[in-house]
């Protein structure tokens, strides 16, 4: 009895994605199901989605795929990530703060990793969907990951170690076993208040021109109709790039990065609520932020030092110390790192090293 | 239900409808309801799995694609994982067949900070497995509501600096009990309950780890018919400041805390531990920190060779903690009710007394007193330690016991009003007139 509703149920599935596969023969992106009321089901295979035109490796968006970029990205192995929006047709996001943007059901955001490796060449890993289910209006997260012959990737949810060698921002060649995350590492970062949610686009993060542009990003979408509401640019913050110390402070620099790296599990109802050190860009209270903070629940990965961050002495700061390391249990962020970042580190370090036992409270 | 009956429990203790007596027959009569029909139904569950050692890509992927209630039993052998991970759903049980039989083996673990991780899911249970030697910690349960860990073994088998910081580690969840369970080697608490509501440790066992069983930032708590022993630490009811919510109202009755005289191996680094369990002198039985409304009774504390039972305030430990009291944090232990405990301890104090920061502070308490006393020479430091610290320093007031300690124990040299504040400076007097302390 229950064999035979198995197989019902398989055949069902595989019937409906023939089906989808017949109709993702169109060019540009195909609509998934129109009906409202279904329950978004994950496709077997990136190339199912038809969000790419061409040779699927190249990335080129078919039309009404919007490719964005962050003004500070999040650190993942020095991997290589592009990312995209698919909104469903005649659909907008909406301006609502200066954080996440509103975003329609149905909306697919689309981010691929891939590595460099030693003859510069672009290798695909995997590519990661998050997918606002119009059935029940919540964030559904799935990974899929990129065959050898880079033709296509396929729907994985166990999560992988693969051994790559790869070239960091420097040029420098360095092996690690890349892991891709399986859904539940996903959560882990994406949950807050039991709610699954984007992290990445944050209207704040947003807010740049990108390099060969001359236009702001969010002025881009704007005018073409894919964002409405946006007030005057000088009314949204600006996520600093934590690289570039021509347009921004030290100060605003390190808390760019440690908000973009750290604030989706170290906040409020986020993952690491329980540790009560919380990194968001907008933290003011010393405490929260780990001033002279004793950790809570660090056992040995705190190295056997009293406090998150000691001003003026980042060797003497477990903040720095779990950056700069890979050892699990010790290093920080728990996922999603085998390497360590050595800018993200110098960045935190020179920070903490250029704090006064006075903490400025206020920032520009 | 399992579930609605522990919900029952814990509504129980909270409301403190009916006295203690009564809840405690309530509670012998459920569990024993709930033990003389171990197997739950099948059809409670809409899913049930099992898997044998060998089939672990599939239960990691059972774990991945869990549906609300679900039951997965695990056969008997050894099984081999990186890590494993539920996140989000309902109704779900793991069942092993044994904690000697079924054993989740993580030292090939690469990344993340624990073994097993459940995150999110109301109505969880495990049982009959023996968790051993992660990288973090063992079995960590974020944000969970109505849970059960029996007869689960958490084990580290190199009990050293290390290990993870806990073996058994629920924070953030809504009643939660563990019983028959067994924690060995972490380098923090081996049973670490932190910031959650409702709260049941039974039935268990804790050895070779910095602190047996800690309770933090935990409101009403029941702490019974447990062994702690060969820890550096017995069992600590702490309260740290700027989380989530405050602690207090915890029970601790019928354990026996004994020989926990171990070196505190939580110092992992060049720069000495001074948070946490870091502070436990080796040689401690029961620690209350900074929390309030705590009772214990009836323990057999024997042979923790520092302090049977110490109170402390956060100030002990931290200049600052004037300056971060708030809703979620109070300094100053309160209420505290220490009655008809069996209490020894040994001649001397154990060697790694010496060579900690507050087990130095209390081998100083000793010979202070032997030195005011000349009588004294030869006398143990008295079994509960005071640090003294009281809200008189906040209302500038004078009354000898303002934080309502109640202490209720037949027998000599019981109690030392340690001074703490004034340690550094001339006037420092510990004083053992146990009167103002007693229970009235």
């Amino acid at each position: 009895m229950r064999k035979s509703i198995i197989c019902v149920i398989g055949l069902t599935v595989s019937c409906a994605i023939a089906v989808m596969q017949l109709q993702s023969c169109k060019n540009g992106v195909k609509q998934p199901e129109t009906s409202v009321s279904k329950e978004f089901q994950f496709k077997e295979k990136l190339s199912d989605y038809g969000f790419f035109t061409g040779r699927i490796k190249e990335l080129k968006p078919a039309a009404g795929l919007i490719n964005y970029e962050l003004a500070t990205p999040l650190f993942s192995d020095y991997s290589v990530k592009d990312r995209f929006i698919y909104l469903p047709k005649g659909q907008s996001m909406k301006f609502i703060s200066d954080g996440l943007l509103d975003f329609p059901d149905s909306t697919i955001i689309i981010k691929n990793f891939a590595y460099l490796n030693k003859n510069k060449e672009k290798v695909m890993l995997e590519t990661r969907l998050l997918v606002k289910d119009p059935g029940d209006k919540t964030w559904k997260v799935m990974a899929y990951l990129w065959n050898q012959e880079q033709t296509d990737a396929e729907r994985f949810i166990i999560g992988k170690k693969i051994p790559i060698e790869l070239l960091d921002t420097k040029g420098q060649l360095v092996a690690t076993n890349y892991q891709v995350p399986n859904t539940n590492d996903c959560k882990s970062c994406h949950v807050n208040n039991s709610k699954l949610t984007p992290i990445g686009p944050k209207a704040r993060n947003l807010n740049f021109t990108r390099a060969g542009e001359n236009i702001n990003q969010l002025a881009t979408w704007a005018a073409a109709g894919q964002l409405i509401g946006l007030p005057a640019l000088d009314k949204v913050t600006r996520m600093p790039d934590f690289r570039d110390s021509v347009h921004y402070s030290l100060d605003q620099r390190a808390r760019a990065y440690l908000d973009v790296n750290c604030a989706h599990c170290h906040t409020k109802g986020g993952d690491a609520y329980n540790t009560g050190l919380f990194l968001e860009y907008e933290q003011h209270d010393p405490n929260f932020l780990g001033i002279m903070k004793s950790p809570v629940s660090a056992g040995g990965g705190a190295g056997g030092m009293n406090f998150d961050i000691v001003p003026g002495n980042a060797k003497a700061s477990i903040l720095a110390y779990r950056m700069n390391s890979v050892e699990p249990g010790t290093a920080m962020p728990e996922l999603a790192r085998t390497l360590i970042h050595h800018e993200g580190v110098d960045l935190v370090v020179k920070w903490i090293n250029a704090m006064n036992g006075q903490f400025k409270k206020s920032r520009n | 239900m399992y579930f609605n009956k522990l919900k029952i429990i814990f509504t129980m203790i909270k409301n403190r409808i009916i006295n203690s007596i009564l809840l405690l027959t309530c509670v012998a009569i459920i569990f024993t309801a709930c033990k003389s029909n171990p197997e739950e139904k099948t059809s409670e569950f809409k899913t049930t799995l099992s898997f044998g050692p060998g089939e672990e890509d599939k239960i990691m992927e059972a774990f991945l694609s869990i549906k609300d209630s679900t039951k997965i039993q695990f056969k008997e052998g050894r099984y081999n994982f990186n890590r494993l991970s539920i996140n989000q759903g309902k109704n779900i049980v793991l069942k092993g067949a044994g904690p000697d039989k079924t054993i989740f083996d993580f030292s090939s673990q690469t990344q993340g900070g624990e073994g097993m991780r459940i995150t999110d899911v109301i109505g969880f249970s495990i049982s009959g497995i023996r968790l051993q030697d992660s990288k973090g910690d063992l079995i960590k349960l974020n944000k969970c509501t109505d849970v059960v860990i029996d007869s689960v073994h958490a084990i580290w088998h190199v009990a050293d600096s290390t290990s993870g910081g806990y073996a058994i580690y629920p924070v953030l969840c809504k009643n939660v009990l563990i019983d028959h369970s067994y924690a060995e080697g972490a380098s923090d608490a081996g049973i670490y309950v932190g910031q959650t509501q409702g709260a049941i440790v039974r039935n268990s066992k804790a050895s070779k780890n910095v602190a047996g069983c800690e309770i933090e930032n935990t409101s009403d708590a029941q702490v019974y018919d447990n062994e702690f022993y060969g820890n550096t630490a017995g069992f600590l009811v702490f309260d740290l400041p700027g989380l989530s919510q405050r602690g207090g109202n915890t029970k601790a009755y019928n354990n026996y805390l004994h020989d926990n005289n171990n070196k505190n191996f939580a110092k992992a680094g060049s720069f000495g531990t001074a948070w946490g369990v870091g502070n436990a002198a080796p040689g401690s039985g029961i620690i209350i920190l900074a929390t309030s409304n705590v009772e214990l009774y009836k323990n057999r504390i024997i042979n923790n060779n520092s302090s049977a039972i110490s109170i402390a305030s956060g100030l002990t430990v931290d200049d600052k903690a004037m300056e971060k009291i708030n809703p979620a944090y109070f300094p100053i232990s309160r209420n505290i009710s220490i009655h008809d405990n069996i209490m020894e301890m040994g001649n001397a104090f154990p060697q790694e007394a010496y060579t900690h920061h507050m087990g130095q502070m209390l081998v100083g308490v000793e010979q202070k007193l032997a030195q005011q006393d000349p009588s004294r020479k030869n006398q143990r430091i008295p079994f509960i330690l005071y640090d003294g610290v009281t809200t008189n320093i906040i209302n500038k007031g004078t009354v000898a016991n303002p934080d309502s300690i109640c202490i209720r124990q037949d027998g000599a040299n019981i109690f030392v009003n340690a001074d703490i504040i004034n340690i550094k400076s001339k006037n420092w007097h510990p004083n053992t007139d146990i009167k103002p302390f007693t229970c009235k």
